[in-house]
Parts: structure tokens; C-alpha cells; sequence
């Protein structure tokens, strides 16, 4: 895993009060996405996570529905790339199973807000040209190895241009045009009225898709990654098995 | 038609054997299923979530299994929606029919882990004057996340110690599932009681 160090937030919806920079402490972030052969060993070893025993619950009919079958990925999953078609809950129970967790969004947005050479990415014209190339293609139907991602400034690799990754608080992005907040009976935040900054499209792109997902929804190009404490060892139940682990090594 | 017409309705839908199941005696467990059984496919107490009740105590939805539950989250230094959805829930306990209503528990989850402790939720039952029927619980952050997330509840801690959150509240029936929902502060409470009724079958 990689530490990303103490740094601060700055979320990316104005709040009554203007948009606050929020202080995120040092954290370990996996420096790959979770790949097939590391989901195949938790499906092995927690059977009621196999695509045919999975309750609707916690994972839409989609789940897993890349893979041939309950233990075999197969052709369009490779064992290398990173696992797709996974709930919030799912993801969850993974990271658990590994004795990690998923991280915030504060956290996951901090990482990713590093370019490949600074810590400020948004001025990166090599990053944001790949992210609109990512932007302009159709998801591939098998996606890349987690190896081909580029590593950013902290040494994370495929924050960015290879799927979309669940983090840990997803629901905490209100959808403007459902439930109500407190400022009245529906949420007043019409479209993107209240976005801080909305030449940040990568932002907007990954908080849109938060705002319309639920926690059992799967899509062929959302994944996650683990995150821990820093002073919790990395390691778990299963550190044999971690891909993601090997190569860093 | 009043949520006594509806109970009446409901029962003449099941049939003769219903009237018996749910009679006046012993209001505190009316689980005709056997404890030990798996939950339905449905059930959102197959959630390993646990909380904490306003006692102290170690509380497992699950224990909730057989009842007409309504649910709310909520915290409370809210001064807005969440003591609404409170009287909204008065409200529909208060007009259910009494057999109905002797079976019928009200949940509260606070989003505020921190200062929602149980002492808190203790304050807070005794000053909305929330008889037995209600359940004030609190959870760790992750808990509270989890079930959110299971009832398609949003929300956000700000800065100032609030919390932004959808206004929902879910009835669930006696299986744990989820029977139906009421999104955002309108709507009355005819509708949720329905519900209750239908769900308490």
C-alpha cells in the first residue's frame, strides 16, 4: 500500500457557508484497484458473496455478470484486471475480509487530486489530457491490466482512466433532484448551482455517478480499492493472494 | 377510510385464521416465525450492523423481526425536519388501531455517532415523550453508513456538526423487508399509516 500523506479536502460542493477545506490525515491507499484474482479468492472463501448466492439486497442483478460463472472470471474478466460489476456492499465485505476499508470520499479525492509529477493535478496537461481521452471512449468490454495504469505523484496507479471506484461514504452526495434537505422540502441545489468549481469536469463526472448510485448497484467499469489506518499493518486474511500487493513488492 | 377501516379491510383479506394471530394478549413478541430461521431474501436484518439502545444495551435489529416497524434516521440537535418526521410518527402511532398498535415499533437511528450516545437518545425519548413502543439506537459511523446506504438514505457530517440527509421514512413489515417509503416532509401520514396496516399483516 502506499501513504498518502496529511493533506486537506476541499469538497467540491459549496455548503451555506462556502466551501471549506477539510483536513485528511495520513491514510494507506491500495496502490491498485482490486483486481479479479484477488475477488476470486474472497468469493471462494465467503461463499453468500458468489454471483448465485448474492441477496438483491446487496448486489443488483449485474453483479459479477462479466465473470463465466461463480468461480471461474473467465475471458472478458482477466485475472489481472480490475474487478467491475461490484456493489458498495460488496466492496465493503472485501475490504473487511482483507482487514481493510474502503476509503472516504475525502480521501479518495485527495489521492486522486495528484497529477503524475505534483500534488496538484489539476493543472497536469498530461493527466487531464488522458482523462479526456478516457472521457471520449466507450468502457472496453475487457478492461486493462491494473499494471498498464500510470502511477500519480504519491505512486498510486489508476485513480484515474481505468474505472470508476466506489468509496466508503458515496451517499453522503445529495441528489439535487430527490430527497429533501434542510434548507426546504426539496434539496435547493438545482443542477450544478451549487458546484464550487465547474471547470473541475472529472469531479463533477465522479460526483454525478455517486449522486445516482445505491449501495447494491454494479456497472462494468466501477471497481474499488482498500484503504487502511496508518500504524494498522497491511497484511489481513488473505495478503498471499493480493495482486496488488505482489507488485508492489 | 381511517387506519381503523384499513385494519378492518386487511384483516378480512387474510381470512379467518388472522384475527387470532395478532389478539390482544402478550404485546411484546408476536414472532410466529421461529427465531432461529434465516431471514427472507429481503430481510434488511440480514445486516450484521449492531447498535446500541438508549439503555446501553447491545441491540440487533434482527430482534425487531416479526413486528410493523417504521423507521427513521435522524439527529437530535436537528431543529428542523427530523423533529417533524418525530410528530409525524406520534401521529400514526397514535391512530392506529389498538391491537395494531400494541405490536407496532417505532425506530429512530442518529446519524450523529459522536454526540447522539445513548445518555443523549435517553434525554431525547423522555423529552418527545416516546413511550415502549419506540427504539433509539445508536451505531459506530460504519453501522449507520451500512443501513443508510441499505435504505437509500443520503447524508453528510458539515462542518458545523449537522447533518445534510434525505427525509425518509421507511415501514418495514414483519419480515424486515422493505414495505414502503415516504420521501421528503409531505405526503401526510393516511398513506405511511396504510402502510403500518398493511405491513403489521
Amino acid at each position: 500500500m502506499v501513504t498518502i500523506p496529511p493533506g486537506q479536502y476541499v469538497p467540491f460542493t459549496k455548503t451555506a457557508r462556502g466551501a471549506q477545506a477539510v483536513p485528511v490525515g495520513a491514510f494507506l491507499l491500495d496502490e491498485f484497484p482490486v483486481t479479479n484474482a484477488d475477488f476470486l479468492l474472497f468469493v471462494r472463501a465467503n461463499p453468500q458473496w458468489r454471483r448465485s448466492q448474492v441477496s438483491g439486497l446487496f448486489a443488483d442483478a449485474t453483479y459479477l455478470s462479466n465473470w463465466a460463472n461463480d468461480l471461474e472470471p473467465g475471458r472478458l474478466a482477466p485475472a489481472d484486471s480490475p474487478v467491475v460489476h461490484v456493489s458498495w456492499f460488496a466492496a465493503r465485505a472485501y475490504a473487511r475480509w482483507v482487514g481493510g476499508r474502503l476509503p472516504t470520499m475525502a480521501e479518495w479525492e485527495r489521492a486522486a487530486s495528484a497529477g503524475y509529477r505534483c500534488s496538484d493535478g489539476r493543472n497536469d496537461p498530461e493527466l487531464n489530457r488522458d482523462l479526456f481521452a478516457w472521457f471520449a471512449q466507450p468502457a472496453p468490454e475487457v478492461l486493462p491490466s491494473v499494471a498498464s495504469a500510470k502511477a500519480n505523484f504519491y505512486g498510486v496507479r489508476g485513480l484515474h482512466c481505468l474505472v470508476w471506484e466506489w468509496v466508503e461514504d458515496f451517499n453522503s452526495v445529495i441528489d439535487p433532484a430527490g430527497d429533501a434537505g434542510p434548507g426546504g422540502n426539496l434539496y435547493c441545489a438545482a443542477g450544478a448551482s451549487d458546484v464550487k468549481d465547474t471547470g473541475d469536469y472529472a469531479t463533477f463526472m465522479r460526483m454525478a455517478l455517486r449522486s445516482s448510485l445505491k449501495a447494491n448497484n454494479t456497472t462494468g467499469s466501477l471497481g474499488f480499492r482498500c484503504a487502511r489506518d496508518t500504524g494498522t499493518a497491511p497484511g489481513g486474511k488473505a495478503p498471499e493472494g493480493n495482486l496488488a500487493t505482489e507488485k508492489s513488492r | 377510510m381511517g387506519f381503523a377501516g384499513l385494519a378492518a379491510a386487511a384483516r378480512a383479506e387474510s381470512g379467518p385464521g388472522a384475527q387470532t394471530k395478532g389478539g390482544a394478549t402478550a404485546p411484546a413478541c408476536c414472532c410466529t416465525e421461529s427465531p432461529g430461521a434465516a431471514f427472507s431474501k429481503n430481510s434488511i436484518y440480514q445486516l450484521d450492523a449492531r447498535f446500541q439502545d438508549d439503555a446501553g444495551r447491545e441491540f440487533a435489529l434482527g430482534s425487531l423481526r416479526g413486528r410493523p416497524v417504521v423507521l427513521d434516521m435522524f439527529f437530535t440537535s436537528c431543529g428542523y425536519a427530523c423533529p417533524l418526521a418525530v410528530t409525524d410518527m406520534l401521529a400514526i402511532q397514535s391512530r392506529l388501531p389498538a391491537e395494531l398498535r400494541s405490536r407496532t415499533v417505532f425506530v429512530l437511528v442518529s446519524f450523529d455517532s459522536v454526540h447522539d450516545t445513548p445518555e443523549v437518545l435517553a434525554k431525547y425519548r423522555a423529552q418527545r415523550l416516546l413511550d415502549g413502543r419506540w427504539v433509539l439506537l445508536h451505531g459506530s459511523d460504519s453501522s449507520v453508513r451500512e443501513l443508510a446506504a441499505l435504505l437509500g438514505v443520503n447524508y453528510r457530517r458539515e462542518a458545523d456538526g449537522s447533518y445534510t440527509h434525505s427525509n425518509v421514512l421507511s415501514v418495514l413489515n414483519r419480515q424486515g423487508e422493505l414495505a414502503y417509503r415516504r420521501v421528503g416532509l409531505s405526503g401526510g401520514v393516511s398513506e405511511l399509516g396504510g402502510a403500518v396496516v398493511a405491513a403489521g399483516k
